[in-house]
């Protein structure tokens, strides 16, 4: 953990070396504005880089002290346990922070993950689906618990929802 | 998440430590323990970062999951987690057996000639790659000083290799299941994995643009098939579907025995030839799909299975019982060569199969399109080779030495090909679950076939009278029963005599702890039927709750 920790330092500081002191004994008050993290190699080309550093910031806009940085790269660190996986991946795709998955979310992450290119009858029609099989207590939107449920179902999840870095 | 935050802390700490001045008045003593302690935690800190650095290939897996997605990335990840075996195997052997070997080596008359490198045998039949050249003498440098039993040696090394390698396969295989197969029902919905499916590895944004556009495919495809329930088959066309599957088991079930056959009658005739080539030009010819993906992996093993266990039938009962001078380093000179022409014939695979597979799908015949990194077979491959290996340690103790550098290459050759030739991979791969079942085959067949091989070599056969360091016993586990014949006289290590008499060649003791074994596994069986039925229970509370809230919210509550 410590070898990953220091390697995450230091490709913290390399984003901006003129605003990240080395000395970080008197915790100094630095946040990196979103521009610098979404251009990160890891995260520049991933669709949903602007909700991952909404939700892992303090302010909720992407703009990430090293604290919160640290924090993301462990969530999507292979030892991260399936449980907080679920629970952030869960809440990037929340696009209103509402604590539910509801239809406008899931229209925002299908078009997202679809690249636009399904019209928007289709992604009705998924979205509906999604809704259908996934949600166990029947509102109408995705609860936490359900989506803990549906990523049982996919083993995958675990390594899938994962950046080396 | 606030333990993670002190561990930061502590690290961000020592990182200023490093770079930092500290400006505190501290006496001589203290000051010279503080600069001490500095830079034993600097020089730790340093070597953990190396670690992380000398991550074999780190960066490699990092490019390849990247362009390619888990599936690609799932097949690379399992080849260097073979290697660890074969370089832990080498090590341990290098050390253990050949290492006192050098020490006291005979030596070596026979003259080199490159063609050693292809067979096998000539100049190599008197060097340490094989069992024959191994002494059966107990190794001493001086007189009375501590001596080295060769015997005991070769027999424990290799022994406890094999328990070790068991444990872990088997601790990984179970821990692999608890993640991946926790569900009873596996896939009930296809529409809910969309949420689970995206890849973070890939980074590459060519390959992000690729993977969005199958995604959107996949999702057209799945709607129009919401449309369209059932697809009816006439009588004759479902009667033509089975005619086919039919055939074609019968067709691969035939070549199996073809193969066997050839393989069976040219081992006799001292031919060494690859058979496979049958299977892999059948793979060609029925398209992709999950089912025919599951015949094709059945097809393939039981073929690779029915050929290995012809060649253990043939070394076991044919060449251990020939007169022959060294029959055990002959068997290791055949598992050489069959290595050798497994690692050329993954080579031209990858030659035939990728590279020539793109010049055609791009030039002459557009429609074909370049390929796909045929993920299946080439994991087959690897479990093959490892199974060779592992047969071929007993009689070739630096066998895994060899296969480690053919890892390597392999591992480069795949790399290139792949950024080269393929593209990222279509069709969903579940990657975790087909891992899981190769690491099963991997044990299952593979491991566990292996060890009967071993046992029944080590208990049963004869080792031949001149060569090796079980010349002369009626057998190779001979060496341990006369070692502990010589302990009974030791009072000091009469509870080893013990262990051997009552734990380990007693039949009473296994029948009672498989005995055990097998109630302790019915128990877990009924408890995790109990929780099955538990599950489904709640689920139905969950949904009858729901509604009936629902219920009581807009029929009750709302018009008043």
């Amino acid at each position: 953990l410590r070898g990953l920790n220091n390697l995450l330092f230091y490709r913290y500081r390399d984003l901006a070396p003129q605003l990240v002191p080395l000395d970080y004994t008197d915790k100094p008050d630095v946040t990196l504005p979103y521009e610098l993290i979404g251009s990160m190699p890891e995260l520049k080309d991933n669709p949903f880089r602007q909700r991952i550093a909404e939700v892992f910031s303090e302010d909720g806009d992407g703009n990430m002290t090293l604290d919160d940085f640290l924090d993301m790269f462990s969530v999507l660190s292979e030892m991260a346990p399936r449980d907080l996986k679920a629970y952030y991946a869960f809440k990037i795709y929340d696009f209103n922070n509402d604590d539910y998955i509801c239809k406008s979310d899931l229209e925002k992450t299908v078009n997202k993950l679809t690249r636009n290119e399904l019209t928007p009858e289709e992604v009705r029609l998924v979205c509906e689906k999604v809704i259908y099989e996934a949600d166990l207590d029947n509102d109408g939107k995705l609860s936490l618990e359900d989506f803990q449920h549906m990523i049982i179902r996919a083993p995958d999840f675990l390594s899938t929802f994962h950046i080396r870095i | 998440m606030k333990k993670k935050r002190e561990i930061r802390n502590n690290v961000l700490k020592e990182i200023t430590e490093k770079s930092g001045r500290r400006g505190t008045q501290l006496d001589c003593c203290t000051q010279c323990l503080r600069r001490t302690e500095v830079s034993f935690r600097r020089f730790r800190n340093s070597l953990s970062e190396h670690f992380h650095q000398l991550w074999l290939w780190h960066k490699t897996l990092k490019i390849i999951g990247g362009e390619f997605g888990t599936s690609v990335l799932s097949y690379f990840i399992f080849l260097k987690w073979l290697l660890s075996f074969n370089i832990f195997s080498f090590l341990i052997n290098f050390s253990f057996i050949t290492v006192p070997q050098f020490i006291a080596a005979e030596p070596n008359n026979l003259s080199f000639t490159g063609l050693e490198l292809l067979t096998g045998a000539g100049y190599f039949q008197q060097t340490v790659l094989y069992y024959g050249f191994y002494t059966n003498a107990t190794i001493s440098k001086t007189e009375n000083g501590a001596s080295y039993n060769m015997q005991l040696a070769y027999i424990f090394t290799v022994g406890i290799y094999f328990v070790i390698c068991l444990l872990i396969l088997l601790f990984s295989m179970a821990k692999s299941f608890c993640r991946n197969f926790i569900s009873p029902q596996t896939y009930s919905g296809n529409a809910s994995k969309l949420l689970c499916t995206w890849d973070f590895n890939v980074t590459n944004e060519k390959a992000v643009k690729l993977k969005q556009k199958n995604l959107s495919t996949q999702v057209k495809e799945g709607l129009t098939d919401v449309h369209k329930e059932v697809q009816n088959f006439s009588v004759t066309e479902r009667l033509v579907h089975i005619l086919l599957h039919l055939g074609a088991w019968a067709a691969s079930l035939g070549i199996a025995v073809a193969a066997c056959s050839g393989v069976y009658f040219l081992s006799i005739n001292n031919l060494e030839v690859r058979t496979d080539f049958a299977a892999c030009f059948w793979r060609r010819i029925f398209p992709h799909g999950l089912q025919l993906l599951v015949l094709f992996l059945c097809r393939n093993i039981i073929l690779k299975i029915s050929i290995i266990g012809i060649l253990c039938y043939y070394w076991l009962d044919i060449v251990a019982e020939s007169k022959s001078q060294c029959w055990e380093t002959l068997i290791g000179q055949d598992i050489y060569r069959l290595i050798l022409v497994d690692f050329i014939f993954c080579l031209l695979g990858s030659f035939f199969g990728e590279f020539l597979r793109r010049i055609i799908g791009t030039t002459v015949c557009v429609s074909l399109g370049v390929p796909e990194f045929d993920i299946a077979r080439n994991v087959l491959d690897l479990i093959y080779a490892q199974t060779l290996t592992w047969i071929g340690i007993l009689f070739s103790p630096l066998l895994p030495g060899i296969q480690m550098i053919s890892f390597f290459i392999v591992f480069y050759t795949k790399k290139v090909s792949l950024m080269k030739n393929c593209q990222p991979p279509r069709q969903v791969w579940r990657a975790a679950q087909m891992t899981t079942f190769f690491m099963f085959l991997l044990f299952f067949p593979s491991l566990i076939g292996v060890l009967s091989v071993i046992a029944v070599t080590v208990w049963r056969l004869k080792p031949s009278e001149e060569c090796g360091p079980f010349r002369g016993l009626s057998s190779m586990f001979a060496a341990v029963s006369e070692w502990i014949k010589i302990l009974e006289n030791y009072t000091g290590s009469k509870w080893v005599v013990w262990i051997y008499n009552n734990l380990i060649t007693s039949e009473l003791f296994f029948f009672i702890l498989s005995i055990i074994f097998l109630i302790i596994t019915y128990l877990y069986w009924q408890i995790i039927e109990g929780r099955k039925t538990m599950v489904k229970l709640l689920r139905n509370q969950i949904v009858n709750v729901s509604s009936s809230f629902s219920f009581i919210l807009f029929k009750v509550w709302l018009p008043c």
